[in-house]
Parts: C-alpha cells; sequence; structure tokens
C-alpha cells in the first residue's frame, strides 16, 4: 500500500464527512429530518476513513498513535464512531450533526494541514496498555463530544436564531438530563484512562504518575469533570450552566489530548 | 422524602453536629476540587517543593468526605456511590502512605557482577522498610537493539538470583520488564556502557583485587569513553581510556548494542602512557595492573511501593462503583424517551 492511496482514500472519507455535515446544517436551516442520509453518509465516510487508516497500518506496522498527523487521524475516527453509535441509539437528539460535525470540520482541516510522514515508534510502545489507555481516552472524548453536541443545542435555543428551530427535540431540561449521562459515562472512562496511563507509566517508566505536563492536564480534566457533575447537583444548574461548563471540559479535554503533548516535550511522548 | 435522622436524636446534639454539617457541605466539596486543581497548578510550576499545596485540600477532602458520609441520607440510600467515594478516599490515604514508604534510585552492574545493596543514587520516604540489602541479583548480560537513526529500540537483559531455598533463577528483564524481589522492582535503563575489568596487584602486597571500571554511558558520552580512576590503595590517580575504530551503532541502519571486536586500553599515569590489550599487564607505580578484557555494564532504576496493588484494586473498585452507580440512575428512565 502506498502512501498516495492512503491519502486518496482519506480524502474521500473526507468528502463524505463533510457531506454529511452540510446536509445535517441545511436539515436545521430548512426545518427538515435528513436524519437517514446523513447516517448513510457518516457511515460511508467511516468505512472509507477505516480503510485509510488499515492502508497505513499495514504500510508502517504500527497503530495511528506517534505523530500529530496520526493523532488527530485515529481521534476523527473515533470521534465519529462514538458520535455514530450515539446518532443511531437516540434518535431525540440527531439535531446535534449540526453542532458536532463543524467541531470535526476544525479538526480534519487541521489534520490536512500536517505531515503525513511516518514517526519513530518508541520502544515504550510495544504494549497492550498503548491499546487499553489510548482506548479509553477516546472513549472518553466521543462520550464529551456528544454531550457538547446536546449543550450546543441547549445554547443554541437561547439565541434569537435558533429559538424556534429545535422544537422537535426534547425541552432543555430533558436535554441537559442526557448531556449528563455522556459526561457520567465519560467520567467512568475518563478514570479508566488514567488508572490504564498509570500502570503503563509504572511498566515504561519505573513509575506511576509523575505530574508530567500531560498527565497534570489529564488530572486537571478529570477533576473538572467531577466539578460540574457536583456543581450540578448542588446548585441545581440552569440547563444553560450545565451547557457552559460541558463547553468547559471540552475545551480542556481538547488541549490535554491535542495541544500539552506538542507544546511539551515531556517524557510522556515515550522516546529516549 | 427525607427521613428524619436517629442520629441527631443522639446525646451530643447541637453545636457538634452544626459543625459537622458545615464541614460535610457540598459547597465545601465545590471549593475543595477548585482547591485540589488550584494546587494541581502551584505544585506543578512551583520551582520549589510544594507538597502542601496537594496535602491540605486532599486533607479537606477526606474530612469532607467522612462527615459526608456520616450525615448525608443519599449515601445511605446509593450504596454504589458511597463506595465509590470511599474508594477515592482509600487512593488518596494510599498515595500519602506510598509517599511516606517509597523508594527510587539507581544502581549500575558490569556483566557479571552482583548487586549488593548499594546505590548509586535513590530518594525515599521517611518511613522506608530498609530490606534492599538483603536483596541479590546478578547481571548476566544484555543486548539493545537499536532502529535506524539510533532509536533505541528493545533491552534484554538476563539476570539471575537465589531463592531462600537456594533454587537459582533466570529472568530476561528490560526498560518494561521489572525483576521484583521483595516489592523491590528492579527495571533497565538507558544508561549502560563499557567496563574494561582490571586486576589490581598492589606493590604493598596482599591478594590482587579484580574489579570494572565502568567508563561513562554509551552512545550518550559515545566521544569521551575515558575516566581518572585510582586504584584501590594507591595515590596515584590514573587515566583510562577505550579506543576502538569500529561503527557500533550505525545510525544509517538497523544495529545492536556490543561489545567492540577489537580495542585497547589506554593506561595514562601522570605523563606516561601505556596502551593495554586483553591480558597484558602494565607496572605503575603502587602496583601492577593487569588488563583482564572488556566487558558492558548496565544502569538500573529500582522502585519500591507496596501500595501499587493496593492502589490498583482501590482504582478499579472505584471505576466499578461508578459505573454500577450510572447504570442503576440511568436504567430508571430510558435514554430515547421523553
Ligand atoms: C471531596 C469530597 C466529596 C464529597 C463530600 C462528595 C459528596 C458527594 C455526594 C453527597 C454526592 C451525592 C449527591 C446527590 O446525589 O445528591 C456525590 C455524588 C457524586 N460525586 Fe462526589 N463528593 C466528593 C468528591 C468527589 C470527587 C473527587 C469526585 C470525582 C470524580 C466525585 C464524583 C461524584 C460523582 C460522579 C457523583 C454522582 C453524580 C451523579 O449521580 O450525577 N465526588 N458526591
Amino acid at each position: 500500500m502506498t502512501l498516495e492511496l492512503e491519502l486518496q482514500t482519506l480524502w474521500a472519507a473526507l468528502v463524505f464527512y463533510v457531506l454529511a455535515g452540510t446536509v445535517a446544517i441545511f436539515g436545521v436551516v430548512l426545518q427538515r429530518k435528513p436524519e437517514r442520509t446523513v447516517l448513510g453518509l457518516l457511515l460511508a465516510g467511516l468505512a472509507l476513513q477505516t480503510l485509510s487508516i488499515a492502508f497505513r497500518w499495514d504500510r508502517l506496522g504500527h497503530g495511528p498513535y506517534i505523530t500529530m498527523y496520526e493523532i488527530l487521524l485515529s481521534n476523527i475516527w473515533s470521534l465519529l464512531t462514538v458520535y455514530v453509535i450515539a446518532y443511531w441509539r437516540i434518535p431525540q437528539i440527531r439535531a446535534t450533526a449540526a453542532v458536532v460535525m463543524p467541531i470535526l470540520f476544525v479538526m480534519m482541516g487541521w489534520l490536512l494541514m500536517t505531515s503525513p510522514n511516518a514517526g519513530h515508534l518508541p520502544a515504550t510502545y510495544h504494549t497492550v496498555w498503548l491499546f487499553i489507555h489510548i482506548g479509553f481516552g477516546k472513549i472518553f472524548l466521543g462520550t464529551v463530544l456528544v454531550a457538547v453536541g446536546i449543550s450546543g443545542i441547549i445554547l443554541l435555543r437561547q439565541s434569537r436564531y435558533g429559538a424556534g428551530r429545535f422544537t422537535r427535540m426534547p425541552n432543555d431540561d430533558r436535554l441537559d438530563e442526557l448531556s449528563f449521562r455522556f459526561m457520567a459515562i465519560g467520567l467512568i472512562f475518563d478514570t479508566l484512562m488514567l488508572i490504564a496511563g498509570a500502570i503503563w507509566a509504572q511498566d515504561a517508566w519505573g513509575r506511576y504518575w509523575n505530574w508530567d505536563p500531560l498527565e497534570t492536564w489529564a488530572f486537571l480534566t478529570w477533576l473538572f469533570v467531577a466539578f460540574s457533575l457536583h456543581a450540578r447537583f448542588t446548585y441545581k444548574t440552569t440547563p444553560r450552566t450545565g451547557a457552559l461548563m460541558v463547553l468547559g471540559v471540552f475545551v480542556l479535554a481538547f488541549l490535554t489530548f491535542f495541544g500539552v503533548p506538542f507544546i511539551s516535550p515531556s517524557p510522556h511522548k515515550g522516546a529516549v | 422524602m427525607e427521613q428524619p435522622d436517629p442520629l441527631r436524636n443522639a446525646p451530643l446534639q447541637g453545636i457538634l453536629w452544626q459543625l459537622l454539617d458545615i464541614l460535610a457541605s457540598l459547597k465545601f466539596t465545590l471549593l475543595i476540587i477548585v482547591a485540589l486543581a488550584a494546587g494541581v497548578i502551584v505544585a506543578y510550576t512551583s520551582k520549589t517543593q510544594a507538597t502542601w499545596a496537594l496535602v491540605v485540600p486532599l486533607a479537606a477532602c477526606a474530612v469532607n468526605l467522612a462527615a459526608t458520609v456520616m450525615t448525608n441520607p443519599v449515601f445511605r440510600r446509593q450504596t454504589p456511590l458511597l463506595i465509590f467515594h470511599l474508594a477515592l478516599i482509600a487512593i488518596v490515604l494510599l498515595v500519602a502512605i506510598g509517599r511516606l514508604t517509597y523508594l527510587k534510585g539507581q544502581l549500575e552492574l558490569a556483566e557479571g557482577e552482583v548487586f549488593d545493596g548499594q546505590l548509586t543514587q535513590e530518594e525515599s520516604g521517611p518511613w522506608h522498610p530498609r530490606k534492599l540489602s538483603e536483596l541479590q541479583f546478578s547481571n548476566e548480560g544484555f543486548t539493545v537493539s537499536y532502529a535506524k537513526g539510533m532509536r533505541r529500540g528493545d533491552t534484554r537483559n538476563q539476570v539471575a538470583w537465589t531463592d531462600t531455598e537456594g533454587r537459582v533463577h533466570r529472568e530476561v528483564i528490560g526498560d518494561q520488564d521489572a525483576l521484583i524481589l521483595a516489592g523491590y522492582r528492579f527495571y533497565t535503563s538507558f544508561n549502560k556502557g563499557y567496563a574494561p575489568a582490571f586486576i589490581w596487584q598492589p606493590n604493598s602486597g596482599g591478594s590482587p583485587m579484580l574489579g570494572t571500571v565502568h567508563l561513562p554511558a554509551y552512545p550518550l558520552h559515545e566521544y569521551k569513553q575515558s575516566l581518572e580512576w585510582t586504584p584501590p590503595g594507591s595515590r596515584m590517580p590514573l587515566w583510562i581510556m577505550l579506543q576502538f575504530d569500529e561503527v557500533i551503532l550505525d545510525p544509517e541502519r538497523p544495529s545492536e548494542f556490543r561489545l567492540p571486536s577489537q580495542h585497547r586500553i589506554i593506561v595514562r599515569e601522570g605523563e606516561v602512557r601505556h596502551e593495554l590489550k586483553s591480558g597484558e599487564s602494565v607496572r605503575l607505580a603502587d602496583g601492577v595492573l593487569v588488563y583482564d578484557g572488556l566487558h558492558s555494564w548496565m544502569g538500573y532504576t529500582v522502585f519500591y511501593d507496596f501500595t501499587l496493588p493496593w492502589l490498583l484494586a482501590a482504582g478499579m473498585l472505584a471505576v466499578l462503583s461508578l459505573a454500577l452507580h450510572f447504570w442503576k440512575k440511568f436504567s430508571v428512565r430510558p435514554w430515547d424517551k421523553d
């Protein structure tokens, strides 16, 4: 498999994603429900992207978790996989695609600007803990993304433009409840990610926790999730406040996943 | 419906309960979480030790939680949630115990050498139980693979140790596979190099001594394979250098750390320079130095923290009880209906 074939398949996948997002946004604007089309386009995109990742994996002999390109690539895939499952299982929240897809478009644009060249696989990556740790992290981010989609609807509804648009969706209280269900699942997987990461760090570097920049930010993210869940029942927060807290968690998690590892040359990158 | 709490009618009423109520306030919990986040940032950015920034909020967290467990009826109704929070406290306590009893250190062993409890560097908690000197294992040689571009790959180091019944065990360890003896975890590290072995026969008499000199780490100090060394009992420091021409780790292709096939040892005493091959000897001011051949040495890290399995158990308990809590909570009402 060549890099060219891999990139062509990726481009095809991105075209389907962009179509899916566009249809979803027009659905909201025109007050239609093109839900089956959106689901079909997303699944087609996912199938092609899976193929593209498989080509790369086969060619390089390791999974997409070393370079920025690979990390973006695999996260777009995993975020969409989690989102598609939620989209398929919970028809009530399907209008969130109009919020979620633009966020993914930003990541796709970023992906296209990074170099797809291969990186070096550090010795510390030859372990199943890699897959367990990264897998849990990806599910965590995916569930928070679903919560962000729902929170986006809550916030849009408060704007003049959005006020009359999402009438067929459940009311704000119900949406708030749903979005915090996803935050709750997110917390479980975030906790699992930290535990698996600690086990891996113990094996890889002989210490389970060292407050390196990535660990520190990941822990702050975890604390913020705990804070938002607690604030919600302590202060009986409004759906709007809940939605803003969800966005806050997402921004922090996003910075942790895609910002910290590339700003700071921490031992977490593994290559010595 | 709120049940009247029988505990509140106990004789110790009044002020004590009010205090407990304040300590058990969930607003206090939010404040603690914020304080903990701030503490993490302080501890992380501070140049000096700032353990207090974590210890204070964590202690407050334990007090707050203990008070809540005693007073808040939510925890009596929702056992999994209670277990989750207790597991969190258990983790905090275990980490604290771990910090008081841990040990982290470094040591070096030449091939064939036996560990005798000596560390080259260490840090440990004040209550660390010193059992290190009772342990023994020997380094039986290692390989380290390098990918193109001199990227270090796997280290495979054979070690041997004898159990209490006198049986000899052999094991291959690496950077990620520890040798675990009495709770101490020994890992190999990037720190390794060449170790020429010498026999030193002092002029003052006594039996000859065999020992190795650990040259600076290779390939980290590839161009500085020399060292000043004073033989035991001698007054004259020697300058020792390893010389070889072949390329051991080739940036252009995959390679492996190994001993050079041909090499010589330069020994300088003052202004006088000697060149030695394996088996050759030289008479120096204070004795005779025999060069006995080249070995490798490995730098190990050792880590001791007996709380590790307990921490893992508490972590798993936290996740399982959290999952159970949400499972019960969410199954009351379906996901996709109003
Ligand atoms: C510092 C002391 C803490 C205290 C006193 C405390 C107390 C409580 C109480 C009383 C509840 C039940 C509230 C209700 O359902 O009405 C609760 C729920 C919860 N707490 Fe804590 N908590 C603490 C720290 C934490 C931390 C650090 C986390 C970390 C993740 C956490 C996560 C949760 C979760 C996930 C729930 C369930 C929320 C839900 O059911 O939606 N708590 N806590």
